[in-house]
């Protein structure tokens, strides 16, 4: 300033000079006053500030019974609340959501006993018979997270109190039980709207647009493809969230990028170790080993496999011909290669595998023992989510640029998320690439990927198939105790390693970066994020 | 006749010449009889100066492409041409051998650097006019003759034949091309074939509506009329009397359109409804780049080669319409109207 002053008035010139700095400078005063001001002004109404989050959709529905993809449970998590919870990323000591609980011995029986008041968002108390129809709804609807409460019967024995027995013993369920998917609904107002608790259930219209739950948020509106916007629910019983409305936002990753440096979002979900590197210091990067695992799968089916993905020394040759480190340099820092299916963090998790192991020769032996003939193999995969901010289509095409070294022919067809879940989950795809997310932290979670399970269903592998995975799969279910469940569940994976359809390829590091003005952001294997804590 | 004082009067020349009497019809005669030298016509300094006029007019570009505009398009065309034929000499690299750091920025190895997954930018993008020209011509060729046929039969017949094509046409003209040709990719599943046919059902209305009206005008022609007489059959009319006489608004079409085909060809791969990976398409191409927006290089290069050829294509366009609509074919020519 003084500098421009001191030269003032020497000239005419200079004179207009000054006088356009001057202006320049008082107008850019006035606008950053302005700026300030309307920041002190948000800032004052803690409550009336909006949450911007920016997250690659793989959303289908909010319907808790029927929603089981990555989006579903932040939204469900936010709008519907559980009987049982965890605290933070803590996924390790279960604690009381609704209810508390209590187990009997051999683990067939477990009691919920309700605590403190709870109330959906039209003010009336939740009930046990609210718990009841919830968790018989998602069983009696059989939609995706319907698995969840295999073999459980739910009954209310009291006001207070429910029980869910387990015919066979289920020590996993206490960890089952936070899942949002199993989100209590007011069942009143969604018996009033086509709700049930069999499959002729209507209520999922309804549900999403209008939420029925007893959690911190309620729905304001919501798109499947564009974005979904919370505000706050008046009636919740629990601590007031810090932010008063939440727009959860349907960005691609490089976007994200820009939008939280820009400050346009305060949280980015999806980015990827490459898109980290170049961030700013300006902003705050969340690095977590990630839960998500990105597999492979060999179709058994005869009538889908082509006569080449159900032969054993073919997906031999698959397994020994990805070059695992190659795709972990490709997916970035923190990512790394699990033994098997179950992530690194998980008990019962297993380092390496001898099977998985990238060694050419040997795949080329293999790949020579199993007659292949050059016949192309259709190679599916989502092309419009990423997992962590990592493209499926990134592996999918190091994959087949790895097997074509081998002599194996993948052709790629990449399809939308929706298209793709439709035929993979029908078990019409030849092979692929998938991911799957953590229901709840338990291997038990894991074992849908076993003979005749939902997941072996996928990849055409049939109850009956493999004698000794299902073996070893029932043993790791029936075993009781950390030590024994960890030894019966390190075997199941070797040997589905040995002779199973399904490859555990990456676990993409998990990166969450915020804006300065977050200052607590927890992320969860179950839900990502709960939006509620975020502070 | 002196010599023309610049080159581009050298047509106003043969204007005059054709408007001045017969000498100089003999002239261009003896031109057309392909022979200069040794002529048996006028002799002395004028004849043989004519005589290289006309040699050196045969050897230049036709007037249409005697513009700055068109030259550099038609540079920039054959170029490219030039490379989908060569390239395999061309390319420094495999296109898809996955052997270099990822993404690395432009330097004296990979000229346009690397992808996310290590492969050279600049190999891929060279391989990329393989798969887009060669599309795009075919694209272009057969919209214009499925297009021109309809047309010229809805035209040539009229009545019912005319009404049901062209209600057809006004179908598929009242959705946006890009929308319906993703439908039907959508419906038929992503692949190169796929999208030619899917642009190939929304791209030949345009093609016979301009027939159509050509041929409404051309119909009741003398020749025609009197051709029909002699007892030509209705094809046989259209493709001697007719056709000549209308193929060259088709011809500019086609060239203006085959920027566009381009351009709707990537733009289906950018959807990730065209090329599969790993095929080194423009448009997909591009698409990887959107997602790693920093690394500038990965869009930048393959969306360049598609501007550069959609422009070029647009100015060879340009010209030729230039030269064969009556109100600015003059100014072409090198006569003010």
């Amino acid at each position: 300033m003084r500098i421009f002053n001191s030269g003032a008035g020497s000239t005419r010139a200079g004179l207009r000079i000054t006088g356009l700095v001057a202006i320049g400078l008082a107008s850019v005063l006035v606008v950053a006053g302005c700026t300030d001001n309307s920041q002190s002004t948000s800032s004052t109404s803690a409550a009336d500030k909006t949450l911007v989050i920016d997250k690659s959709f793989d959303l289908k529905t909010s319907d808790p019974a029927r929603a089981f993809e990555l989006t579903g449970s932040i939204v469900d998590k936010a709008i519907y609340e559980t009987v049982l919870d965890f605290d933070g990323s803590d996924v390790t000591k279960v604690q009381p959501g609704i209810a508390t609980f209590e187990e009997n011995a051999d683990n067939t029986v477990l009691t919920l006993t309700m605590t403190g008041t709870h109330t959906f968002s039209d003010g009336s108390p939740v009930t046990a018979d609210d718990i009841v129809f919830s968790l018989q709804r998602v069983q009696g609807i059989a939609g995706n997270p319907s698995f969840l409460l295999d073999g459980v019967t739910v009954a209310k024995t009291s006001d207070t109190t429910v029980t869910l027995t387990s015919a066979t013993s289920n020590p996993a369920l206490p960890f089952i039980l936070p899942n949002p998917s199993l989100g209590i609904l007011n069942s009143k107002v969604l018996m009033a709207n086509g709700g049930t608790t069999g499959a002729d259930d209507q209520a999922e219209a309804f549900l999403n647009k209008t939420s029925a739950g007893s959690g911190p948020y309620q729905l304001e509106s919501y798109d499947v493809t564009t974005k979904v916007a919370f505000a706050l629910n008046p009636n919740y019983a629990g601590d007031k969230p810090a932010y008063g409305r939440v727009v959860l936002e349907n960005v691609e990753g490089p976007t994200q990028k820009i939008n939280v440096q820009a400050g346009s979002t305060q949280i980015a979900l999806d980015l990827n170790a490459d898109q980290v590197q170049g961030m700013d210091s300006s902003v705050k990067i969340t690095k977590n080993a990630s839960p998500y695992l990105i597999y492979s799968w060999y179709n058994q089916d005869p009538a889908v496999s082509g006569g080449v993905t159900d032969n054993a020394d073919f997906v031999k040759a698959v397994r020994q011909g990805i070059d695992y480190s190659k795709l972990l340099s490709i997916a970035g820092e923190g990512s790394t290669q699990p033994g098997g299916m179950v992530p690194s963090m998980f008990l019962g998790a297993i380092e390496s595998d001898p099977a998985n192991v990238f060694d050419l020769d040997k795949a080329k032996a293999s790949l020579a023992a199993s007659g292949y003939s050059g016949q192309p193999v259709t190679f599916s995969y989502p092309n419009d989510i990423t997992v962590n901010g990592l493209q499926m289509q990134t592996p999918a095409e190091a994959i087949q640029s790895q097997l074509k070294d081998v002599g194996i022919t993948l052709t790629l067809a990449p399809s939308p998320i929706s298209t793709f879940l439709d035929a993979f989950r029908a078990g019409t795809l030849q092979s692929g690439i998938m991911y799957w997310g953590p229901d709840y932290p338990d291997p038990a979670d894991y074992l849908v990927f076993n003979p005749g399970e939902s997941l072996g269903k996928r990849a055409g592998w049939a109850a009956g198939s493999d004698p000794t995975v299902t073996a070893a799969a029932d043993a790791a279910a029936a075993a009781s105790g950390d030590d024994a469940r960890k030894t019966a569940y390190e075997a199941w994976q070797n040997a589905a390693n040995a002779s199973g359809p399904f490859i555990p390829v990456i676990q993409p590091g998990q990166y969450a970066v915020s804006t300065s003005e977050i200052t607590q952001l927890d992320l969860n294997p179950v839900w990502t994020v709960d939006i509620a804590d975020i502070k | 006749m002196a010599k023309p004082p610049g080159g581009a009067s050298d047509s106003r020349l043969e204007l005059e010449a054709d408007a001045a009497a017969t000498a100089v019809y003999d002239e261009v005669q003896d031109d057309r009889a392909g022979g200069s030298g040794g002529s048996a016509g006028p002799g002395g300094s004028g004849a043989s100066g004519v005589s290289f006029s006309a040699l050196r007019n045969r050897l230049r570009l036709p007037p249409t492409f005697r513009r700055p505009m068109a030259i550099i398009g038609m540079s920039i065309i054959v170029l490219w041409f030039l490379v989908a034929i060569f390239v395999p000499w061309i390319a420094p690299y495999d296109p898809l051998a996955q052997q270099f750091d990822r993404l690395q920025a432009p330097n004296a190895v990979n000229w346009f650097g690397t992808d996310s997954l290590g492969r050279d930018v600049l190999s891929r993008t060279l391989y990329g006019a393989r798969i887009s020209l060669p599309l795009a011509l075919i694209l272009v060729v057969a919209s214009a003759i499925i297009g021109s046929v309809l047309g010229a039969v809805a035209g040539y017949f009229g009545r019912a034949v005319d009404e049901i094509i062209m209600r057809f046409s006004d179908l598929v003209f009242a959705f946006p091309t890009i929308i319906l040709a993703m439908i039907v990719t959508a419906a038929l599943g992503p692949s190169l074939t796929n999208a030619v046919i899917a642009l190939l059902l929304v791209s030949w209305p345009s093609y016979a509506r301009v027939m159509r009206s050509m041929v409404l005008g051309a119909r009741s022609r003398e020749y025609v009329v009197a051709g029909r007489l002699l007892g030509f059959s209705p094809f046989t009319s259209l493709r001697r009397d007719i056709l000549p006489n209308v193929a060259a608004p088709v011809l500019v079409l086609a060239t203006l359109d085959f920027g566009n085909a381009i351009l709707l060809l990537s733009g289906l791969s950018f959807l990730g409804l065209g090329a599969t990976p790993p095929t080194p398409e423009w448009g997909a191409m591009v698409a990887d780049g959107v997602q790693q927006f920093s690394d500038w290089w990965l869009a930048a290069f393959p969306g360049l080669a598609i501007f550069t050829v959609v422009v070029a294509f647009n100015l060879v366009g340009d010209a030729l319409r230039d030269s064969l609509d009556p109100r600015t074919a003059g100014a072409v020519q090198g006569v003010k109207i």
